[in-house]
């Protein structure tokens, strides 16, 4: 073995040991560690659960943040219900409402967000396809492009078509059974998406068909939709290429949020997805981040309510994201009214991430998370990332199911919308 | 036209030129690194068991940002370069500890948070837009501008070419009483209203000194903004871009050397009245404090013909009502009163007070005002120092360090170019291409409180 693979067994046996010790707690908390979204104890209960695939025992919080507001002030009625069976209570959830197309179900009301490839190591884009592979769920590409290694797992991967079309060729829309429309994100709303000059390697410069070393920007919006009418043109595209691919329509969270979510609907879209103001994965603007459009909290009452006074909200699923951390967040986002969740941060936490925020700078992620450096992206095991992100699902399937029991509800669809089990 | 005759174009589109102005003063580390030593000391000497005196592999680190990249390794390590990315406690925890800086959590005051001040001193020396990765880290919501979130459009907008340069969006504002029908008698009058490119001017700086008041008015001068000062001294560089606050001593000296805009004490009616015939062509502004009655002051002002409004909280950003409200609040009971009576375009106003981030700029827009001032603000991106509370106006707790004009003026013009920069950001998600539509646009705005109450409607409350 050559020092540089000594060197990265060494750093890689020593982080994955300090993220089985950690949250033990024998060295105490970490005084540097999260902040008020992401506090130090959940992102050790997330290691835990990630390394265990059970809720932490010692007392670690894994519920709530500490953020003032949001899913962290919501709370569960906690008397007066029937209990049943855990085990008897079902997690599952339909991906299409509608009577046409395909039907497709995942066993958990989550799937893995856009994350593109350039962006994040090939290794943790790995990891991630097949950890939603084995758990029959699906994660979607980001905008990055569809590299050659992710294909064996394309029955669960979601290609995504945003406006920077990097990477977007026929036979990527046609391996997707799910094909998704980035018209917004949580983390920029209202702005495209930026790839730093050096995160753009030979690798990733061939994946997005362009120059090496140079910054991609992607426009915003679409500049060939201008109006419902053209994002249904979009919709039809895609199902002409895929006839048996469902559409998903990604969308930010401004005022209207309600009416862009209709306007989807009487597109063709099939999965509404709406991304709060406050998630994200990607770099950007701090002043995007928490100043522009509203929390996911707020837009999913909105737009479920809407879409039900529309009548249409049993033909179109109401995916949301963007802040959701616990399996707390999963379940408060349902009772708020979505059918279920994507998520991203987590899954990178669940491989190391300390939410530092420094995944832009220099050589990129230290853990090899959000990076592109040959050194660091080999931190991250596709294996051992695989199962650390199947062991997170897993615990949260728990404490969903402990949830759900606790109010005598034996399928999670009968926790859409009911906001009368939450407290404030 | 004839080539001969032609004029060469002076068009030139409106851009701020940043370049870095390193601190001066020594800052801070956010992060404060340590290792207990008999451990590392014990955990070389193992490793060097373990990789039989590789060198290379037992001297390799954990930290990509050269901490421990000086002579004496983690034993001393380089505390200046940590960014907190913590995986050198995720390699040893038994050995490293991070965290936060006592001298880091002491900066500010109860206003000012260390974040807020080290956002500042950033801009001010790098001219760069802070970005980051894995979302947002703060707080939910909450008062004053942070429970208030900006619009973004999904679909029709200017693009985010604006952003890059290639849409044009105009970040310019107007100060002065805008023409409400042709006064064809006025037609070779001087213009009733003054054109600035960022809707920011430096308001009053809380404490100061002359190399501070110089830095402040060549930054006003090369950003073609304004500056204002109590001050009658005149200083070398020219009163051009000088908003003085005028009392009865100082009325005779600008009737000499005349300034575009004026302010005066809006509790001096008399002022008002010799100004207005003593400075015929300068845009009279009344500068007052908000309180609960400010709505009805500002109406009554607007009416007796004053051209604009500096409506000014504390330097917290509370108003001066016997319950103190943040600037947000009162601000729109003034903008709505105004709008109420028919009067709001016949003033411009002028918010300050609690104007510390770039964000703040857009938002108090949208509550009403046409443009801001800062203060404190402008002492922070100076390096002056925190001696205790910053809120009150006559009193504020702040040192003014020695500085060169010239450094202090790029810091700010660092600055108002990174806060333009986040302006144009916030108008290309709204889709807007001027910020004079932002004005009073609160539909293009969402309440925390509102929210809250309209999407956690039936959700009970925890006995
Ligand atoms: S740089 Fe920090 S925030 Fe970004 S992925 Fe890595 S650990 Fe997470
Ligand atoms: S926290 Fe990160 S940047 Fe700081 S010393 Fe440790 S490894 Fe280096």
């Amino acid at each position: 073995m050559g020092n540089l693979e000594l060197i990265v067994e060494k750093h890689s046996e020593r982080i994955h040991h300090g993220l089985e010790v950690l949250p033990t707690l024998r060295h105490g908390l970490p005084a540097g560690l999260g902040n008020k979204r992401w506090t130090a104890e959940l992102i050790l209960a997330t290691y835990e659960m990630a390394l265990t695939g059970e809720l932490p025992k010692n007392g670690l919080e894994y519920k709530t943040g500490d953020s003032g507001g949001g899913f962290d002030v919501l709370g569960w009625k906690n008397n007066g219900f029937a209990k049943i069976d855990q085990n008897t209570v079902d997690l599952s959830i339909e991906l299409n409402k509608r009577e046409e197309g395909r039907k497709i179900e995942i066993p958990l009301p989550i799937y893995g967000g856009g994350m593109s490839f350039g962006s994040i190591s090939l290794n943790f884009m790995l990891a991630r396809a097949r950890a939603a592979k084995k758990i029959g769920t699906y994660m979607s590409t980001g905008e990055g492009g569809y590299p050659d290694a992710i294909v064996p797992y394309r029955d669960h991967v979601i290609t995504q078509v945003a406006t920077g079309m990097f990477g977007v060729r026929e036979e990527t829309i046609q391996y997707a059974p799910i094909v998704e429309f980035k018209y917004a994100q949580g983390a920029k709303p209202g702005l495209g998406g930026h790839l730093l000059a050096d995160k753009v390697t030979s690798e990733v410069a061939k994946m997005r068909e362009s120059s090496m070393f140079t910054s991609l920007y992607s426009p915003f919006p679409f500049h060939s939709v201008y109006s419902v009418e053209d994002h249904k043109k979009h919709v039809d595209w895609i199902k002409t290429v895929n006839p048996r691919a469902l559409v998903s329509v990604k969308v930010s969270t401004p005022t209207d949020v309600d009416m862009v979510a209709i306007g989807s609907y009487y597109a063709g879209a099939n999965i509404i997805h709406i991304d709060g103001g406050y998630g994200g994965t990607g770099a950007a603007p701090e002043i995007a981040k928490k100043n522009i459009a509203m929390p996911i909290e707020y837009a999913i009452p909105k737009v479920h309510d809407y879409l039900v006074s529309e009548g249409v909200r049993d033909q179109v699923v109401l995916i949301a994201s963007g802040g959701i951390r616990t399996a707390d967040d999963i379940a408060k986002v349902i009772a708020l009214g979505a059918d279920g969740c994507v998520v991203a941060t987590a899954e990178a936490v669940a491989v190391g991430c300390t939410h530092c925020g420094n995944c832009e700078r220099g050589r990129g992620c230290q853990v090899g998370i959000t990076t592109t450096d040959p050194e660091l992206s080999q931190f991250i095991d596709p294996e051992w990332g695989e199962t650390r992100i199947v062991n997170l699902f897993t615990a949260w399937s728990k404490r969903l199911r402990s949830i759900l029991a606790g109010f005598g509800l034996e399928s999670v669809r009968d926790l859409r919308g009911r906001r009368d089990l939450l407290v404030r | 036209m004839d080539s001969e005759t032609a004029k060469p174009s002076k068009y030139e589109r409106f851009k701020i030129e940043t370049k870095p102005a390193r601190h001066v003063y020594q800052i801070p580390n956010k992060f404060d690194v340590s290792a207990k030593k008999v451990r590392l000391a014990a955990m070389l000497v193992h490793e060097a068991f373990e990789y039989k005196l590789n060198k290379e592999v037992v001297l390799s680190r954990p930290c990509i940002y050269g901490v421990f990249g000086g002579r004496f390794g983690g034993f001393k390590p380089l505390k200046h370069k940590c960014v907190g990315c913590m995986r050198c406690v995720q390699e040893y925890p038994h050995i490293m500890t991070v965290k936060h800086s006592d001298s880091y959590k002491r900066l500010g005051d109860s206003f000012w948070t260390p974040e807020a001040v080290f956002t500042i001193w950033n801009e001010a020396s790098t001219g760069k837009i802070p970005v980051k990765g894995m979302g947002y880290k703060g707080a939910f919501g909450g008062e004053g501008f942070d429970g208030i979130w900006t619009d973004m459009s999904e679909i029709v907008r200017p693009t985010r070419d604006g952003v890059y340069g290639r849409e044009y969006i105009s970040t310019s504002v107007d100060v002065g009483r805008k023409p409400t029908s042709v006064d064809f008698n006025k037609i070779d009058r001087a213009p009733s209203t003054v054109e600035i490119p960022v809707p920011i001017i430096f308001d009053k700086v809380p404490v100061g000194n002359g190399p501070i008041r110089s830095a402040v008015g060549m930054a006003a001068e090369k950003l073609g903004t304004f500056y204002i000062s109590r001050s009658r001294t005149p200083f070398d560089f020219g009163p051009a871009n000088l908003i003085p606050i005028v009392d009865e001593e100082t009325i005779q000296d600008l009737v000499e050397r005349p300034a575009a805009i004026v302010e005066y004490d809006a509790d001096r009616a008399d002022i008002f009245e010799k100004l207005r015939s003593a400075l015929p062509s300068s845009i009279v502004i009344a500068r007052l404090p908000l309180h609960e009655d400010s709505g009805t002051v500002a109406c009554k002002l607007a009416r007796e013909g004053v051209h604009g409004l500096h409506l000014y909280a504390d330097y917290h950003g509370q108003d001066y009502s016997k319950q103190p409200q943040h600037i947000s609040a009162s601000l729109k009971v003034v903008h709505q009163q105004l709008v109420k009576e028919g009067l709001r375009d016949q003033v411009t106003i002028i918010a300050s007070g609690g104007i510390t981030l770039a964000e703040h700029v857009p938002k108090a827009i949208i509550c009403g005002a046409d443009l801001v001032g800062i203060d404190t603000t402008v002492l922070v991106a100076l390096q002056a120092e925190f001696k205790g509370e910053t809120r009150d106006r006559t009193n504020c707790q702040m040192k003014p360090r020695e500085i060169d004009p010239e450094w202090g003026a790029q810091r700010l013009v660092n600055l108002m170019g990174v806060w333009h920069d986040q302006l144009i950001e916030i108008l290309s998600a709204m889709g807007m291409r001027d910020v004079r539509r932002l004005r009073g646009d609160i539909g293009r705005s969402m309440m925390d409180a509102e929210l809250r109450e309209q999407s956690f409607k039936g959700i009970a409350w925890a006995t």
